[in-house]
């Protein structure tokens, strides 16, 4: 039995696709629960591939979906992003960069690899205070819609287990090894301290 | 993490108090405001209550401190709350109460000491984090305080035991609660160490303490014993890294905590780059694929982290190797090296840094001893060696020039013999090619290696010099005692006497000494507020390290050791469900078969219980279980018992014979699969057979165990074999259906016949062999062949027979051989496979041709069964007429075939049939006259029942008695269907026109007329035209002629007016009654038609009023009696004397009593007597009812083989005389009453 609802905070590159994605199933599964970007800026998918459409950390989800609906309504209705960015005004009013944020968690979860490490430089760049521990898993998602909510299943049902175990800071190893075997992928895992 | 929560909630908390109930609680003080909140936290669930509390930590931590101490005691109470989160937060609330206020610490330390101890984790952890804060606190604290009280002193006490406590957490179970351990470890360290000028110090922590800020003239807290402790922690932490089964959270944290250290305590660097490198080049075995990625990568964070520190300069050669294998570039790293780095020296902590050496020093510690011993410590100072040359570095200075290609070559072939057969996680995950081979660096870096691992495994010159050293050291110690013990952890001494209340593990010599220093620091030590009556719970925290197995158990008693095995089985057992749910079942089922087959006891039947109460899911275990016990006793061959294998599969498939419900084929799975079908095995197989509710699955097994396990083929077909005699019916057809579909199959076919034969040729012996009755029943020798013996013998034999006819032959050579029970049981049973095979088998003619001497009745027998539904066909006729002409002219050979005879045969047979038994007559004329089968139309006759009826009349009486042909006439008579007035007209009037005239046709004629009166006009007419042929020249006809007269009259008086008057008045004399109705007749003719009378027969009418005896009748008859030897002598056939003399007895049934008559009769047949009666009975009736009735009767009559071995030949009289009482009542009555009766 935890003793309170983990704080669980998804990460991914640029907090719009996987983050959020994950980042509403968890809250419509009751997590306490935030996403955020790791990286510089806000990248979302262009004309071409070399052309995506930056924006930085303050934009709302509001704006880039009035900026894109002008841009090319067609273009980004058909890929999806307008559809994702409608999703994610209905969550909060604009990404997060995890750097900036201050809060502490139990549980940080990234999409991908190079998250992890800018996560993990992040906390460790920190200064230690308190010496809470936080747990950092790595589930490595691919940056599509349909990997998105794959991923973001695999991250619920993790959280859930996580969340229903007794004692988790020593039940998360041998659980994770299960999930590694049950969905065949490998999980990086760490902790750090606050 | 309460703490933390609680600050980041502090605001909130604070703002909405103040806003939401300031209007309502305006005037409320705030003490007020605290005792209401109290009294409704009290009651109030979890969630509300930590609001509340909350609240009332804001208003006397932050509004109003001075209510602190105040309401004190009222907080602490819920430090026993049954809520984990209520006692998390009173931790938090006493964290910030001391740092608050000090001198809190006195009595809230207790408390926390307490709670270190509790029972929840998340507790204990939330107790780790606030000892880390509060250690510093109250060494700071402390510091400041220039007198210490006693206290105080028992305060700093307290806290140095449960740092004590902490440290020895490194070693608990709980994977969190280790991880704290370290950090706390790690903090620990850096406040016992001093702050140096290129230490980097976060911010926040800038106004911590450290160990530079101790004072050395501290009246109470001791500058070098804390240095000593906090090195030995720092010690610890090192050890407990490099723990092979460290876990990867654990090391991970460890990892960071160095890294930590080197940074903020730079004089640790080399410790610190040393542990990576051992570390590095030994990544604990246990770890998964992704932990050792994730422990690469948290080690190269920390590497890069130290890189960048200024003071790592001196180690940027090892740091670089290690970031190179971690696989980071090298103008990565580089990039990462600080440009000041270059210049930087290493000057300032060389002291410390020399002062490590005194780690190693084992008894300077002793922390309660007054004496002090500060000379000691820098003794070692003047050492040679340089701070930073270590074990590892002299062993890798030793090694270098070793490094030669030959003697790596050397290394690499012996280590090959040592591979582990797969290539390990960490192995797969560190394997970069070796670049650079053979340069310079790369056999630094490859000796350096080598010396880390030399090191760790406690090899090389390295570690001999250390050890020379820290003896050396030694040797300068008072305390002989302590240095006794291993050298290698001294540590362990100190804490014992400083912490442990004697739980202590293990204590060399250190217990007593320890006691008396305990009494008086008892006393100070701060007591804890206890809430309610609460025991104290004494200070309980042992060190484990120095952990020798033997010192803490004891050799356990045989019964303990059985109950605790067991039990740990049962848990296994158990624990199904659990175990599935996590997918290791198949773990489980291997651990369960390995444990299992390895203990004796109750065990084993308790998992064949626990497998038996499910065995559809546990099937897999079963089978588990199974292979391991094969596998055992061939681990243990030749000399392996398989009892305990046999003993596993025979519960299991009893016990599966138990279970009600048997349709899936569990059974059938478990038999096939088991490695090995045993004897008792096979017993429970051949019981599922003999159990009539299980033979449909016993049946499919055995024979699937047959035709698949050819090793024992025989074996199991012996025993399928020996169920076909099973007594049980469904069992033994289940049996024989099986064995006639393997008698298909050529390499079983030989083995089946030849058990069979085997089997049927018991029947030779008098009595029947032990064999047929069960192994466990008594034999009696002497026990009669019954009917069941006779058939055990027989089931197989005769199942098989319609498969291969030649079988045939052999069971007419044990016919003939056997004695006459069993020759009768033979013939009731052959019946079913005689019909299977079919008539037209060679090897059933051939049998039929062959016919051997003594299986003449088994071949009548077999003849009658084709013959039954079925006409015979030609080549049978052939077969049965060549026997019956050549070799057995029997002619009951003849009855099957009769229809396939040609009528002249028949004809010619037929006097011999009608003296068989009547009725085996009966039977025959059924064959003739086509009345026997419904469907046997096919079968046609070769006489008609007209021309049977007309063979019959003209059968030549010196062949066969008239009786039996009266009886036969009579049998005709008897089917009046096919003996239709039609019929019996027209073999009337064939009769009429022969010369002679057969002496039973009156008879005839007055039967026929009795059955159709009818035919009455046909008989007028069949009369007169006898007298032209002189009827009564044969006396019989005559006296029939006579009689029918007299029958029909009046109709026959115009008959009468036609005889000669000679004759008339014969008539007349036989009848005299007739005469005057005659006359009548006559006198009521009109006067023209009596002129016709010829007054010669006017005269014989009127004779009795006249002359009775007139002359020519006298003369008629010599005349006729000349003339009928004439005609006699030229027929040459008949005598007359032999006609006449049965003749009264033709007339004189009426007289007699129909039993009597049929008695007679039956006496004087001579060729029915007993045996063969009885079989010809059986065959030609096939009613069951009349050999049962018959069967007793032979039985008991005690017959001679010799006697039984030819039967036809032979008549037992007494048997003779029992037949005809039977006879009557069957048949011959009725037929003959009706057809002598008629008066």
């Amino acid at each position: 039995m935890p003793s309170h609802p983990l704080r669980v905070a998804v990460v991914c590159s640029s907090n719009q696709n996987r983050s959020m994605e994950a980042h509403n199933i968890l809250s419509k599964r009751g997590f306490d629960v935030r996403s955020f970007g790791t990286g510089s800026h806000v990248k979302l998918p262009g004309p071409a591939p070399d052309k995506p459409n930056v924006y930085d950390f303050k934009t709302t989800y509001e704006q880039m979906y009035s900026d894109l609906v002008r841009k090319d309504k067609e273009l980004y209705t058909q890929n999806g992003i307008l559809h994702m960015l409608e999703r994610n005004k209905r969550i909060k009013t604009r990404p997060e960069r995890f750097q900036s944020c201050k809060d502490q968690f139990d549980l940080v979860i990234t999409c991908e690899e190079r998250v992890y490490d800018q996560v993990l430089e992040d906390l460790n760049s920190r200064e230690q205070e308190t010496f809470q521990p936080v747990h950092v898993i790595n589930v490595d998602i691919q940056d599509n819609h349909e990997e998105a909510t794959l991923g973001a299943f695999l991250i619920c049902e993790l959280c859930q287990c996580i969340q229903h175990t007794d004692d988790m800071e020593n039940d998360i190893d041998e659980l994770l090894q299960e999930f590694e075997d049950k969905s065949s992928r490998p999980f990086l895992h760490t902790v750090c301290f606050y | 993490m309460e703490s933390s929560f609680g600050e980041k909630q502090r605001s909130t908390v604070a703002s909405q108090f103040f806003t939401g109930t300031e209007d309502a609680a305006m005037d409320m003080t705030t003490n007020e405001k605290v005792v209401d909140l109290l009294n409704q936290a009290a009651l109030m669930s979890t969630d509300d209550k930590l609001t509340a509390l909350k609240q009332v930590q804001e208003l006397i931590i932050n509004k109003d401190p001075s209510l602190l101490d105040n309401y004190l005691d009222e907080m602490l109470a819920f430090q026993n709350d049954k809520s984990i989160e209520v006692r998390k937060f009173v931790i938090g609330f006493i964290e910030e109460a001391c740092k608050r206020d000090n001198e809190l610490l006195l009595k809230l330390l207790g408390n926390l000491n307490m709670v270190l101890k509790d029972d929840s984790v998340n507790v204990v952890k939330k107790a780790i984090l606030t000892l880390t804060q509060l250690y510093k606190v109250t060494l700071q604290w402390l510091l400041r305080t220039k007198s210490i009280s006693d206290v105080q002193e028992g305060c700093w006490d307290m806290v140095t035991q449960m740092k004590g406590e902490v440290l020895a957490m490194l070693d608990t179970d709980n994977d969190g609660v280790r991880t704290h351990a370290i950090k706390f470890t790690e903090s620990l360290i850096i406040t016992l160490s001093p702050r140096t000028s290129d230490s980097d110090v976060p911010k926040k922590q800038e106004g911590d303490v450290s160990l530079d800020k101790v004072p050395k003239d501290h009246s109470y807290i001791r500058y070098d014993v804390l240095c000593e402790e906090g090195k030995s922690a720092l010690e610890q932490l090192l050890k407990f890294m490099v723990h092979p089964a460290i876990s990867s959270i654990n090391l991970t944290t460890a990892l960071g905590s160095l890294a930590t250290l080197a940074r903020q305590r730079p004089m640790f660097m080399s410790e610190v780059i040393q542990a990576y490198e051992t570390l590095h080049a030994n990544l604990p075995p246990t770890l998964a694929k992704s932990q050792v990625s994730s422990v690469r990568k948290s080690l190269k964070l920390h590497l890069v982290s130290v890189l960048r520190h200024p003071s790592s300069v001196d180690f940027h050669g090892q740091i670089s190797t290690l970031l190179l294998d971690l696989g980071m570039a090298q103008n990565e790293i580089a990039r990462c090296v600080p440009a000041a780095a270059q210049v930087r020296k290493r000057p300032r902590h060389e002291p410390y840094s020399e002062g490590k050496r005194i780690k190693m020093e084992p008894a300077l510690i002793e922390d309660d001893d007054d004496k002090e011993e500060p000379a000691p410590v820098i003794a070692p100072k003047p050492s040679a060696t340089t701070g930073t040359q270590s074990a590892i570095d002299i062993t890798a200075e030793f090694l270098l020039p070793l490094l030669t290609p030959e003697n790596v070559a050397n290394l690499v072939l012996i280590s090959m013999v040592y591979l582990p057969d797969n290539m390990p996680a960490s192995f797969q995950a560190t394997y970069t090619p070796v670049e650079s081979a053979g340069t310079d660096s790369q056999i630094k870096h490859l000796a350096r290696l080598m010396a880390t691992q030399m090191t760790s495994g406690g090899l090389g010159p390295g570690l001999e010099q250390c050890k020379a050293r820290e003896e050396e050291g030694k040797e300068g110690e008072a305390d002989a005692a302590v240095a006794e013990s291993s050298s290698k952890d001294p540590i362990i001494i100190r804490k014992v006497s400083a912490v442990s209340l004697g739980q202590a593990i293990s204590v060399v010599g250190a217990y007593k000494s320890e006691a008396t220093e305990e009494t008086p620091q008892a006393k100070k030590l701060p007591e804890p507020i206890l809430p309610s009556t609460q025991p104290k719970v004494p200070g309980s925290s042992g060190r484990k390290k120095v952990f020798r197995l033997a010192d803490v158990v004891q050799p356990m008693s045989d019964s303990q050791l059985d109950k605790l095995t067991s039990m740990a089985v049962r848990r296994i057992l158990e624990s199904e469900k659990a175990i599935a749910r996590s997918g290791m079942s198949h773990v489980r089922v291997k651990l369960l078969a390995r444990l299992i087959t390895q203990f004796e006891g109750t065990m084993k039947d308790d998992m064949l219980r626990f497998i038996l109460e499910d065995i559809r899911s546990r099937i897999d275990l079963a089978f588990a279980l199974l292979y391991q016990e094969y596998n055992q006793y061939l681990s243990q061959m030749p000399s392996g018992s398989l009892d305990s294998y046999e003993h596993c599969l025979f519960e299991l498939l009893s016990g599966l014979q138990e279970r009600p419900e048997q349709r899936d084929g569990l059974f059938n799975k478990l038999v096939l699969e088991a490695p090995l079908i045993t004897e008792s095995a096979l017993e429970v197989i051949r019981r599922y057979c003999e159990d009539e509710s299980r033979v449909y699955l016993g049946m499919p097994t055995l024979k699937d165990l047959i035709l698949k396990r050819p090793s024992r083929q025989f074996q199991y077909l012996h025993v399928l074999l020996d169920l076909s005699s099973h007594e049980k019916e469904k069992v033994r057809s289940a049996a024989l259906n099986i064995i006639k579909w393997m008698y298909e199959k050529d390499h079983l076919r030989d083995y089946i016949e030849k058990f069979a034969l085997n089997y049927m040729q018991l029947l030779v012996h008098p009595n029947p062999p032990s064999l047929l009755f069960g192994v466990g029943e008594d034999t009696e020798v002497a026990a009669p062949w019954t009917e069941e013996t006779v058939r055990q013998c027989l089931y197989l034999y005769l199942s098989l027979l319609p498969l291969n006819h030649r079988l045939v032959h052999e069971l007419a050579a044990v016919y003939t051989e056997a004695i006459a029970d069993i020759k009768r049981s033979v013939l009731r049973v052959i019946e079913q496979p005689i019909r299977g095979m079919g008539m037209n088998s060679p090897d059933l003619l051939l049998l039929v041709e062959n016919c051997p001497k003594g299986a003449e009745t088994l071949v009548t027998r077999c003849l009658h069964i084709l013959t039954d539904k079925v006409p015979p066909s030609p080549d049978l006729v052939e077969r049965v007429r060549d026997l019956y002409h050549k070799r057995v002219p029997d002619v009951r050979f003849l009855i099957p075939v009769i229809n396939g005879l040609e009528k002249k045969e028949v004809i010619q047979a037929l006097p011999k049939l009608i003296k068989l038994n009547p009725i085996v007559v009966k039977e025959v004329f059924n064959r003739l006259l086509g009345t026997q089968h419904s469907e046997g139309s096919s079968s046609v006759s070769p006489l008609t029942p007209g021309e049977l009826l007309i063979a019959l009349h003209n059968i030549d009486s010196t062949k066969c008695d008239m009786k039996s042909i009266i009886k036969a006439t009579n049998l005709c008579f008897g089917e009046k269907n096919v003996y239709t007035s039609e019929v019996l007209a027209v073999v009337m009037q064939q009769l009429m026109e022969q010369s002679p005239l057969p002496m039973l046709l009156m008879r005839t004629v007055i039967q026929s007329l009795t059955m159709y009166p009818r035919l009455g006009g046909f008989v007028m007419n069949i009369l007169s035209r006898l007298i032209p042929k002189q009827v009564w020249k044969y006396p019989k006809v005559w006296e029939g002629f006579v009689k029918c007269c007299q029958r029909t009259k009046p109709q026959s008086y115009t008959v009468l007016l036609q005889l000669p008057p000679a004759q008339l008045a014969s008539v007349f004399e036989r009848c005299p009654e007739m005469r005057e109705p005659l006359l009548q007749h006559v006198r009521s003719f009109t006067p023209h038609q009596q002129a016709h009378i010829p007054s010669s027969i006017m005269a014989i009418l009127e004779a009795n009023s006249r002359m009775p005896e007139p002359e020519p009748p006298q003369h008629e008859p010599e005349h006729m009696k000349v003339q009928e030897e004439r005609e006699l002598h030229t027929q040459l056939v008949r005598p007359m004397t032999q006609v006449e003399t049965p003749a009264p007895v033709v007339v004189a049934p009426p007289e007699l009593p129909p039993e009597a008559v049929a008695r007679r009769e039956e006496i004087e047949e001579p060729m029915e007597e007993g045996e063969a009666g009885t079989e010809c009975l059986e065959i030609a009736t096939e009613a069951t009812a009349q050999i049962e009735a018959l069967a007793p009767e032979t039985g008991v009559t005690p017959v001679p083989q010799a006697k039984a071995d030819e039967p036809m030949e032979t008549t037992p009289t007494e048997l003779a005389e029992d037949q005809p009482r039977e006879v009557v009542e069957d048949s011959g009555a009725e037929p003959e009453t009706r057809a002598d009766d008629p008066e």
